[in-house]
């Protein structure tokens, strides 16, 4: 296939041939088909809405098969709600299942079916595993351009397990489940002080586990990457725990301790029960007995059934008091990871500082009467430091459209942008020469040069200076090629190290779960699991 | 060789005595099986939390266990039954055709064993038909436990048909002095039988066998069950290429010693000491030998990859696997007996069909416990191994080592019960041997010349 040929189609023309001598040997119109496939593929460029599309082949549809049960424009806004999209709905030319999708195809032209598989692949969240591998994609997963994922830094964490009690909390999990883990390591060198690893699912773009998973239970979500264990479908052979290289997979060795019921009941005031995803899967929650379980990043977030407001976070992330957790979509340049992944001491200057910005109001009350200049401002406000000034301004100069994008970090940037228009209103103009060579966010222009305004590099090493610049980030194992997406920001651990105490240990922190009961966190699930193992001789091999 | 001449009586014997040994046998397998069934019912009614297993990694434990390496093991025993028995066939050792059958019967027990061991294994194997049939046709692409359950399917149906095959020709011809009260089984099995087939089974079997040789090396104990561990870049007790020989000289070993074992007990019990000859123990236990010395020149390789400047991960697992006490004890007990193999191999005096009978308890004993320990190693010592937790720790419950008496008496049980309905040693080596002994008492006739 190559970029130049003329077919309206991604593989090219060759397959689009192919598809024309398909539709030929079937007994409905090849043209109206091809046509069909062409336009389906404008939609999932977004050169057509999918209700142009439906209006424009109505009649012929009925012509050509009798039926139409592709909604109309009135039917699509009530058909929008349910997921699945408009595959979904194709499906219901005379399908009745997953099974006769194939049918679907060629009753409908395998033209129009190709556009529509096309479409599937970038938009409908529905069978993932399936489209993904009849399309051959089993190297890498054919995802759509969403993939959640975090970065965390390491170097902020301070090792206080509020992400794993966060963690057993939100998804009612078993002692010793630690889907999300947190330990020290030594590593030979002299100072470990820093040395430090947050441990979730990495959601590897191509995950070992679900390449071995002898039934597809373990698979990619289209939609968002997210790499997810249905439930209903996973046989508990292990071979996922086996083959993941981090260790990240905890099995259902018994009855979990929270009911489906109780899980039920705790999530009622919201859309969907915490346990089954927008495509109805069950993913979310601890996994039932027998079968495995690992950190989801929280679907039930992503699909927006804990409000909107939590789509994009995670309960990790909610919940970590310095904020090194980050967690987006990795595939979009302004989400919080990639900001991060962008400039990681602006991400950590914006944190820092978020604490000490002072108040509007109390700001504009302790300028009134002051003069308007940079050392007289400083001086009425106790809250406002050069310091400070220099790092918001600092963070302004080095942000392209500061405070305007939908991030979850542009909440600081709006603060920011809050006091600096307190600021401005009293006449202090923070981008005049005077105050940003007084910040040393820029340099005196030389006698026939003009004032270029604030200095990238002045500005970012400013950050630098105020929230240090991490020593390194990573993925980990990256020479795997499992392609994780999760990036670290600190030391990595090298092969030779092994962990130490925490300094907050496991059993001091309680969780409660859905069903009331209160629990201490384990550090080693076997002291949990031993006390089933019939004739536990306490020896090991 | 004996002075008795082999007979048809001799062969159907067993059909026809019925022995206090016999049923008592036969009991203590049936209460070994049911001990075990209910066993794993109340692992199914508890989880697997009734066994050692654990979680690797945070979780101290180890994922797979004794199951999955008795799992490898009985498929080891049953490839190896399968490749002698084509052997055999295909290369016209006619030496070892009186324990051909045995052989093959092993394969099946083995499976069965193996099969057995896949759903007990499993967290919900009430599943294995929605979940794995159901998306069979993508799974088999990547999942090497897929490829796995279809290759040991493959040979199920294999070695079935091998032994249907062979089967209706000495059924056929020996009906007459075969139990009324099978005659349905009897039925089925030479449904359609004529003289003429005789030509071409032997034609289909001889191609079964050729199918069985290639296959082998390529899909079975040479094939899919290694790479479904060395293909696992991160678990360095496991990875390298070696594993796929390994696998093979493990399964060759384990199946000779399971032969000559149940060889031995029939010998012993119908007094078949012209049929099953010191001479196929004499061969047997030489062959033994050797692929007990390709497996110590296997270990060895691994061994030695990873201690002598190996990369980190690789040289840690190599290390902790040769100070595990197990492994030693393991290892020590292979060599001895090789030892022993080549020195009677010189100084036949010192061969005896007990020592012949000690050697092959003491590979099988040998090889479950490398197969089991090589599983739970994996999980010691991945290249990931910041966890404190690992190494994790590991012992087998009261269940998983009941499995192993479970699943030894329902490969016992089979030759009991297969031992009552058809004869287990074939016609042909009776009719085969018949015509050594006639050519002996003739000594001008050389013994080139000798023809099945």
């Amino acid at each position: 296939m190559s970029a130049d040929d003329e077919s309206f189609h991604p593989l090219g023309q060759e397959w689009e041939n192919d598809l024309e001598d398909m539709l030929d040997d079937t007994e409905y119109d090849t043209d109206l088909g091809m046509e069909m496939a062409q336009d389906a593929m404008r939609v999932t460029k977004g050169e057509l809405s999918e209700a142009d599309f439906h209006e424009m082949y109505h009649e012929e549809m009925m012509e050509e098969f009798g039926q139409d049960d592709r909604p109309t424009e009135e039917a699509y806004e009530e058909a929008k709600k349910n997921a699945g999209g408009f595959a979904e709905m194709l499906k219901g030319l005379g399908g009745d299942g997953e099974d006769s999708r194939r049918g679907v195809m060629k009753k409908m032209g395998a033209g129009a079916a190709v556009g529509i598989g096309a479409w599937g692949t970038t938009q409908s969240g529905d069978e993932p595993s399936v489209s993904a591998a009849e399309a051959g994609g089993t190297e890498t997963n054919e995802q759509g351009d969403m993939q959640w994922g975090m970065t965390i830094d390491l170097e902020r964490c301070d090792g206080c397990l509020s992400c794993v009690e966060a963690c057993t909390e939100e998804n009612n999990l078993d002692q010793g489940v630690n889907w999300m883990y947190v330990l020290e390591y030594e590593d030979g060198g002299p100072d470990s002080s820093r040395n430090r690893l947050v441990r979730p699912c990495q959601h590897c773009t191509d995950a070992p586990c679900e390449k071995v998973c002898p039934t597809t239970a373990r698979h990619t979500r289209d939609r968002d990457g997210l790499v997810l264990t249905d439930y209903d479908v996973c046989i508990g052979c292990r071979y996922c725990q086996v083959a993941c290289p981090y260790g990240v997979n905890y099995f259902q060795w018994d009855e979990p301790d929270v009911s489906a019921e109780a899980i039920a009941d705790d999530h009622s005031e919201m859309d969907g029960d915490h346990m089954h995803d927008e495509r109805g899967r069950w993913v979310d929650s601890r996994a039932p007995r027998g079968v495995m379980s690992k950190c989801t990043m929280c679907p039930s977030r992503q699909d927006g059934f804990s409000g909107e407001e939590k789509v994009g976070t995670s309960a990790c992330e909610d919940a970590c008091p310095p904020d090194a957790i980050q967690f987006g979509d990795m595939k979009r340049e302004t989400s919080d990871p990639q900001r991060y992944i962008d400039n990681a001491a602006r991400g950590r200057a914006l944190v820092e500082i978020d604490s000490s910005l002072p108040s509007t109001s109390d700001l504009e009350d302790a300028l009134s009467g002051a003069d308007s200049d940079l050392q007289s401002v400083l001086e009425a406000s106790e809250d406002l430091t050069e310091e400070l000034l220099t790092v918001m301004k600092a963070a302004e100069i080095v942000t392209e459209n500061f405070g305007e994008d939908d991030a979850d970090s542009v909440q600081y940037e709006e603060s920011i942008i809050e006091v600096f228009d307190v600021l401005e209103e009293h006449g202090l103009d923070l981008d005049s020469q005077e105050v940003l060579v007084e910040l040393e966010l820029a340099s005196e222009p030389g006698e026939d040069e003009e004032f270029e305004g604030g200095n990238e590099d002045d500005a970012q090493g400013a950050l630098e200076d105020y929230a240090g610049s991490p020593s390194s980030n990573f993925k980990l194992l990256e020479d795997i090629g499992t392609n994780p997406n999760v990036v670290y920001f600190g030391n990595e651990p090298g092969p030779n190290a092994h962990q130490t105490e925490t300094p907050v240990a496991y059993s001091d922190i309680s969780v409660e779960r859905a069903d009331g009961s209160e629990i201490e966190l384990v550090d080693n699930r076997k002291d949990v699991l031993d006390e089933g193992t019939v004739g536990d001789a306490g020896v090991s091999l | 060789m004996s002075t008795k001449t082999p007979s048809k009586e001799d062969i159907l014997r067993p059909i026809n005595t019925f022995t206090k040994k016999y049923v008592a046998l036969y009991a203590v397998a049936t209460l070994a099986l049911v001990a075990f069934l209910i066993a794993w019912g109340y692992q199914l009614q508890q989880g697997l939390i009734v066994t050692g297993l654990g979680d690797w990694g945070s979780g101290g434990g180890v994922t797979w266990g004794l199951y999955i390496g008795a799992f490898i093991w009985w498929v080891g025993v049953a490839h190896g039954g399968i490749i002698l028995s084509a052997a055999v066939r295909l290369l016209g050792i006619d030496r070892y055709m009186p324990v051909a059958r045995i052989a093959e019967i092993t394969t099946i027990g083995g499976l069965s064993a193996a099969g057995f061991y896949i759903l007990v294994h499993m967290g919900r194997p009430d599943r294995m038909v929605t979940s794995v049939l159901g998306h069979f046709h993508i799974t088999v692409n990547n999942s090497p436990l897929v490829w796995d359950v279809t290759v040991i399917t493959a040979y199920f149906v294999l070695s079935a048909t091998y032994l249907g095959l062979t089967l209706r020709y000495d059924v056929v011809r020996l009906r007459d002095e075969l139990p009324d009260h099978f005659e349905p089984v009897y039925k089925i099995l030479t449904i359609g039988y004529t003289e003429k087939e005789d030509e071409v089974i032997e034609k289909m079997v001889w191609w079964l066998a050729a199918a069985v040789i290639i296959m082998a090396p390529l899909l079975l104990h040479g094939g899919v069950i290694p790479w479904l561990f060395s293909l696992l870049p991160a678990m360095p007790g496991w990875t390298g290429g070696i594993q796929g020989p390994m696998f093979l000289s493990i399964a060759l070993m384990s199946a000779i010693s399971g032969i000559m074992i149940i060889s031995y007990a029939f010998r012993r019990a119908y007094n078949w000491e012209h049929i099953i000859t010191d001479d196929i123990f004499r061969g047997l236990l030489l062959w033994l030998g050797f692929f007990t010395l390709l497996f110590l020149w296997f270990q060895l390789q691994s061994v030695l990859n990873g201690v002598f400047l190996g990369p980190i991960n690789t040289s840690k697992a190599a290390e902790a696997k040769i100070a595990h006490p197990v492994y030693r004890v393991a290892m020590g007990m292979i060599f001895l007996t090789l030892v022993y193999i080549f020195l009677q191999g010189i100084r036949p005096a010192l061969f005896s069909k007990t020592r012949a009978l000690i050697a092959s308890c003491v590979i099988l004993a040998g090889t479950l416990t490398e197969k089991i320990l090589f599983v739970v190693e994996g999980f010691l010592h991945p290249t990931f191994d910041i966890y404190r937790a690992t190494p994790g720790e590991y012992f087998p419950s009261v269940i998983e080592f009941l499995s192993l008496a479970g699943t030894a008496a329902l490969v016992a049980l089979l030759f009991l019960n297969l031992s009552k309905l058809v004869p287990v040693v074939e016609l042909h080596a009776i009719e085969h041997l018949r015509d050594d002994h006639d050519q002996e008492e003739s000594p001008e006739a050389k013994p080139d010349e000798v023809k099945a």
